[in-house]
């Protein structure tokens, strides 16, 4: 249903993402997962409409995002991370202004703020100022602008973050219903909280896809994987594409390697991040599979640490995670 | 472009809500009213003094043009000082709280949010103006004639003047997250091109006529007398669209800022 093509997103000269791709099924419910800075709320802010890529494209059903933005931001509903809204509103105000721009029929519009005031449970403050209102509740006015117009795409960014336990509790389950009926793309620092809402995750590092798959077999597999970082010389200045191409086939065909990112590729040398099986040390074979393919390498090191930093930027733990708000 | 009406409203409604929009119609309205008071018994006094001695300068004083022509120029000076706590918030507001965000989610294209923002600065501009015309109903319950051509070039003159300021100050709040950044930046060049005219008086032929002709105060000055001069016209109006484009380059740099 959408399909995101090689995106690229660049602020002058800070390249936030780099080249992503991944395709979305109609009523998933898709989680992107990383640390902060990882590029999810660029990536979500692309989705959204917010600014287009830099490079690539995003297409809705076929339509291309760049072409006709208007008539694709109608089938979404998102919800930004900071959930910043009219303060000077009252939250009935707000969400009649909301579905004036989304163009909901005159007729419908009591109604339809009716419903979204219910599903969200804000009767107690539908006459009360935004600014007023606790940040639980503010969320729900976020959730419930998002779900005017019915899109049947929602997206949302970091919808708990803030939120003591107890508001997440509630917001979550409210995710849960939403996402038994439509298309959900949601980002969060939680794997639990991934692997308790979505059907599938993309884990983002540094602006790169590092795995994506069924949460809880990604949160097994994370456990025990590590990182080694490779650096090695190009033999001509003439061909470069071709030989890290070269490169790419040599690492990825070890066993073991379960997957490889480029990161820089500068003065004739390239450095790859191989992410392989924790328990196997696989440096001696990946060093004789380089140099046997005829590339000095220079430098080779296991970074597990920066595997757990993501472990722990991402929060592994449920309890560590809400720890953190009380 | 039906996204326009949503905007201004919402635009309108936050004004009066907050302090500024308040402070600033009230002040306006207030020294309008000294304005107004201080010109009428100026020109009693001036017309009484004329009547006892036969002064022959009486036939040019023209009661259209002493009280009301001077009452638009002042409102027009004193315009400089409310224009920047108006436009201050326009986009500022939006940027610092992060519900522009919101808004470029939303099926609106950047015209859109641009256009119903600065018409509902318009629609200030009005409400902030036209309390002020209530001066007309005075002088005829005085028994004045009033030449309402006259007044009318005034009006139309005072309102490209203010559509021009609101124009340079929302083109300022959408630089900055900092209202008083936003409000000041937007007083400072206001004043600039107030002393405009003033330089221009101290400097040869050929420069003084390119200040002037640069300047919104200077290409005021002759509406309240009556006059509807083309070439003042089109530069009210090329200003405007040269801050409205602006703005809309402004916000579009979300695109490769962030």
């Amino acid at each position: 249903m959408i399909s995101v093509q090689d995106i690229t997103k660049q602020f002058g000269p800070l390249k936030v993402l780099h080249g992503l791709s991944f395709d979305i099924a109609r009523g998933e419910v898709l989680g992107l997962l990383g640390p902060n800075g990882a590029g999810k709320t660029t990536m979500i802010r692309i989705l959204a409409g917010f600014f287009p890529p830099t490079e690539g494209r995003v297409t809705i059903d076929d339509v291309d995002f760049a072409k006709e933005p208007k008539k694709l931001k109608k089938r979404i509903g998102y919800m930004p991370e900071r959930v910043s809204l009219y303060s000077d509103l009252k939250v009935e105000e707000f969400l009649h202004f909301v579905s004036e721009i989304k163009q909901i029929p005159r007729k419908m519009r009591k109604e339809e703020i009716q419903e979204k005031i219910e599903r969200c449970g804000l009767e107690t403050v539908r006459g009360r100022l935004i600014g007023h209102l606790s940040k639980g509740y503010r969320q729900r006015v976020g959730l419930a602008q998002a779900l005017i117009g019915d899109p049947d795409i929602l997206i949302l960014d970091e919808p708990t973050s803030g939120l003591d336990p107890k508001q997440i509790i509630d917001i979550r389950e409210l995710i849960r219903e939403l996402g038994r009926e439509r298309t959900l793309i949601l980002s969060t620092h939680i794997l639990p909280e991934a692997s308790h809402l979505c059907e599938r995750v993309l884990i983002l590092n540094q602006g790169r896809i590092i795995a994506k798959g069924d949460p809880q077999d990604l949160e097994k597999k994370l456990r025990n994987q590590q990182e080694i970082v490779v650096r090695v010389g190009l033999r001509s200045v003439v061909d470069e594409d071709e030989e890290v191409r070269r490169l790419e086939e040599v690492l990825q065909s070890i066993p073991g390697v379960e997957s490889l990112v480029k990161t820089t590729e500068r003065d004739s040398t390239v450095t790859f991040l191989l992410y392989t099986v924790l328990h196997d040390d696989l440096r001696s074979e990946i060093s004789r599979q380089i140099v046997g393919a005829g590339f000095p390498l220079l430098e080779i090191s296991t970074k597990r640490l920066s595997l757990e930093d993501i472990f722990l930027k991402i929060v592994v733990s449920e309890k560590k995670g809400t720890e953190s708000f009380v | 472009m039906s996204g326009i009406w949503p905007i201004f409203k919402k635009d309108f409604v936050s004004l009066f809500r907050s302090w500024t929009g308040v402070f600033a119609t009230s002040a306006f309205l207030l020294i309008a009213g000294i304005f107004f008071t201080f010109f009428l018994l100026a020109y009693s006094q001036l017309s009484m003094e004329a009547a006892r001695q036969a002064y022959e300068g009486i036939q040019g004083l023209n009661l259209t043009r002493f009280v009301m022509g001077a009452f638009i120029l002042n409102l027009g000076v004193l315009f400089l000082f409310i224009a920047p706590l108006l436009s201050m918030r326009c986009i500022t507001e939006e940027k610092k709280t992060g519900t522009l965000e919101l808004l470029y989610t939303y099926p609106l294209s950047d015209l859109e949010i641009v256009l119903g923002k600065y018409l509902s600065l318009l629609a200030q501009l009005a409400l902030l103006f036209l309390p002020t015309l209530t001066y007309l109903g005075v002088l005829r319950v005085l028994g004045i004639k009033v030449d309402l051509g006259v007044v009318g070039a005034g009006v139309i003159g005072f309102f490209l003047l203010g559509a021009t300021f609101l124009a340079l100050g929302m083109f300022y709040s959408s630089l900055t997250e900092n209202q008083i950044a936003s409000a000041g930046l937007s007083f400072l060049t206001l004043m600039g091109l107030w002393i405009l005219e003033w330089v221009a008086g101290f400097l040869p032929r050929p420069w003084s006529r390119w200040l002037n002709l640069a300047s919104p105060f200077f290409n005021f000055r002759d509406f309240p007398l009556g006059v509807i001069d083309l070439s003042s016209l089109t530069y009210f109006l090329c200003a405007i669209a040269l801050f409205f484009f602006l703005t809309l380059r402004a916000v579009e740099t979300r695109n490769w800022r962030g």
